[in-house]
């Protein structure tokens, strides 16, 4: 006997079961494709999602020794006192640090920026340093070595504004000036969660600031000599002994911060395609719903023929099984190809998924089969239970 | 109680001359006393078989006549266990019928009858072949039944349309299929619906042989309703239903081995 002809002996109700639905089998591939559908979007949600997470952990890695010193701003008799950090207390910083870097930063309230052709860039902030080149390197130019008269800008501004080094763009900083800057350098993409946002950052020479003070300084300790939270603590001491008077945090929390808040968004995401899947259950139970009509007297017949009601729930479920598997067996490759190609775009690697990633397409895996199964019950049931002699006439 | 099929062949292995001049055989498979079967079709309810008295033994021809609305299928519809009277006694092998689980009534169904319905119903994704495995497609002993399919489809003649699927077959050809599949569980009842009448004149014939080489060889008996005066020709007992009620029971032939020879 051939092992097809065995497989058949074997599992009755399974070869049947793949005949009928060659049947009809536009239906079928309709109902697959639904379960593809649903499997693909968990999978490539899941798969792509972590990628994405892992890209923004990296950029965190980046900054594993930072942290942020900013002025804990008091509202007092209605005005705002302890808004600016003075250049002592830059000083301060900087010996209560011991050998960390420390950078203080402008970020004026007040600002715009415009292209020559007078667009306005809403999404830009303008901030000012003293050496971007101790913090950032240039993805197009160079980094200027002794700053004064032009400006670098964070990768997002310049792809979305087709700006490249050579142009120029209008700063505008109210009470502090307003002039044209040549863009000296693009920064390398940073991700979101850089300290300051460099990606939409103009970054301006500190000295054309008038004024002396400091909205923020970015303390980054070298993590092989030094250790950031050491530095931290002396911070702490240095400034709010008696009374809070700045407030320190490191970057690594904010990463603590970023990875619940992506938690929660891509359990929200794979929810959204748990309901594409649940869309696939409604077409595949209406495909089985037809087929039950469809072929009422055959299973009439078979009834007749002794085949107890359970055999012709199994010979439905099967069916409606299989176009789960087969769905599942479809979409997960495809989920698979998504998530490398996501992995290659943010990560550079198309291997690079994680076991959270992959155990995304498990799950679209299992909720297509089981899916599948579950939306088959009731037309089953449905067609067991009908009389033989209701289903012949 | 009821003596166990036979392992070889299904068949219920019955003792004694079966051949009986009255209208109801005493060694009946199948027997109904004084039935009555009620539908409910939009809220009224009709009285489809009002007080009939039937019985089947092995190797019987029966052929039930009647116009349309008379009873017939419903007739046929208690015999095959697939419906159960609404009062009346139905007794399969002195067990009463009306006891038996849905379950119960599927496996003797599955052990007792044959069914040839009028439209062959036959499973257009499988062979001819596959067709007459189908009853027992679930019973994981592919290779007997395998045998015994091919075996019965020599039988009707179809031995060289194996794998032919049955839009490949002519009427008469889907026909012998069917009547090879209603075998295929070595039942003591073939149950046939009209089964010359989407057949010519000459196929009709070849069916009528068939059914009668198979009461000779298996034992099997056959219980067919026609309107066709020339299949109720070579059945051995007529049965006229008319509104619900016998109306009139003809012998022809005491035996089918005493009637002429085909």
């Amino acid at each position: 006997m051939n092992p097809l002809r065995w497989l058949v002996g074997r599992f009755p109700t399974l070869a049947l079961a793949r005949r009928n639905l060659s049947r009809a089998t536009l239906r079928s591939a309709l109902a697959i494709t639904a379960v593809v559908i649903g499997v693909v979007a968990i999978g490539a949600i899941g798969t792509g999602g972590e990628a994405f997470k892992q890209d923004q952990l990296e950029a965190y890695e980046g900054f594993g020794g930072t942290a942020t010193v900013e002025p804990d701003v008091q509202f007092e008799d209605g005005n705002l006192t302890n808004t600016e950090l003075s250049d002592g207390d830059i000083d301060r910083i900087r010996q209560a640090a011991g050998s960390a870097t420390v950078l203080p930063v402008h970020e004026p309230a007040g600002s715009f920026v415009q292209t020559q052709s007078g667009t306005l860039l809403f999404r830009a902030r303008v901030k000012g340093l003293e050496n971007p080149g101790e913090f950032y390197e240039a993805r197009n130019g160079t980094m200027p070595d002794n700053w004064r008269r032009t400006i670098v800008i964070g990768a997002r501004i310049a792809d979305q504004n087709d700006l490249e080094p050579g142009d120029r763009l209008r700063v505008n900083v109210t009470d502090e000036f307003d002039r044209s800057f040549e863009i000296a350098a693009v920064l390398k993409p940073q991700g979101f969660s850089a300290p300051l946002g460099a990606d939409r950052t103009v970054f301006v020479p500190a000295s054309e600031f008038e004024s002396g003070g400091y909205e923020q300084a970015i303390v980054r300790v070298d993590t092989t000599t030094g250790s950031v939270d050491a530095a931290t603590q002396a911070i702490e001491r240095e400034f709010n002994a008696r009374e809070q008077l700045v407030r320190v945090e490191q970057v690594q929390e904010q990463r603590e911060q970023f990875t619940e808040f992506f938690g929660t968004v891509n359990q929200f995401l794979i929810g959204v395609g748990a309901i594409s899947l649940l869309v696939a259950a409604v077409t595949i139970a209406n495909t089985m719903l037809m087929a039950a009509i469809e072929r009422e007297s055959e299973i009439g017949v078979l009834r007749a023929y002794g085949y107890p009601k359970r055999a012709v729930v199994s010979l439905l479920v099967a069916e409606s099984t299989i176009l789960g598997v087969v769905g599942a067996a479809i979409g997960a490759p495809l989920a698979l190809g998504i998530g490398m190609a996501i992995n290659q775009l943010l990560l550079g690697d198309p291997f690079a998924f994680t076991a959270a990633g992959l155990r995304y397409v498990g799950i679209g895996v299992g909720f297509g089969v089981v899916t599948a199964l579950v939306a088959g019950l009731y037309p089953a049931w449905k067609a067991a239970n009908k009389r033989p002699v209701e289903a012949l006439d | 109680m009821a003596p166990e099929p036979n392992e070889d062949d299904g068949r219920w292995q019955e003792a004694g001359d079966h051949a009986t001049s009255e209208t109801i055989p005493t060694d009946a498979i199948i027997r109904g006393t004084d039935v009555v079967k009620e539908y409910e079709t939009g809220g009224q309810i009709v009285r489809a078989l009002k007080g009939v008295d039937f019985g089947i033994a092995p190797a019987d021809f029966v052929a039930v006549v009647g116009p349309s609305g008379s009873g017939k299928s419903t007739l046929l519809n208690l015999l095959g266990l697939l419906d159960v009277a609404t009062s009346g006694d139905v007794r399969l092998r002195g067990r009463d019928v009306s006891t038996f689980t849905d379950r119960e009534r599927t496996r003797k169904r599955k052990e007792t009858i044959g069914f040839v319905f009028q439209s062959f119903y036959l499973i257009p994704t499988l062979t001819a072949l596959e067709n007459v495995e189908m009853p027992r497609m679930l019973d994981r002993t592919p290779t007997k039944t395998r045998q015994r399919a091919r075996q019965l489809l020599e039988r009707v003649g179809l031995g060289d349309r194996l794998d032919h699927y049955p839009d490949e077959l002519s009427g008469g050809q889907k026909q012998r299929v069917a009547i090879a599949r209603s075998l295929i569980n070595d039942p003591d009842i073939v149950l046939a619906d009209e089964p010359t009448g989407n057949l010519d004149r000459d196929t009709g014939d070849r069916i009528l042989e068939l059914f009668d080489e198979l009461r000779r060889d298996e034992n099997v008996a056959v219980v067919t309703v026609t309107h066709d005066d020339y299949v109720a020709e070579a059945a051995d007992r007529v049965v006229t239903l008319i509104d619900g009620r016998i109306r009139e029971t003809e012998s022809r032939r005491a035996n089918f081995e005493e009637g002429p020879d085909p």
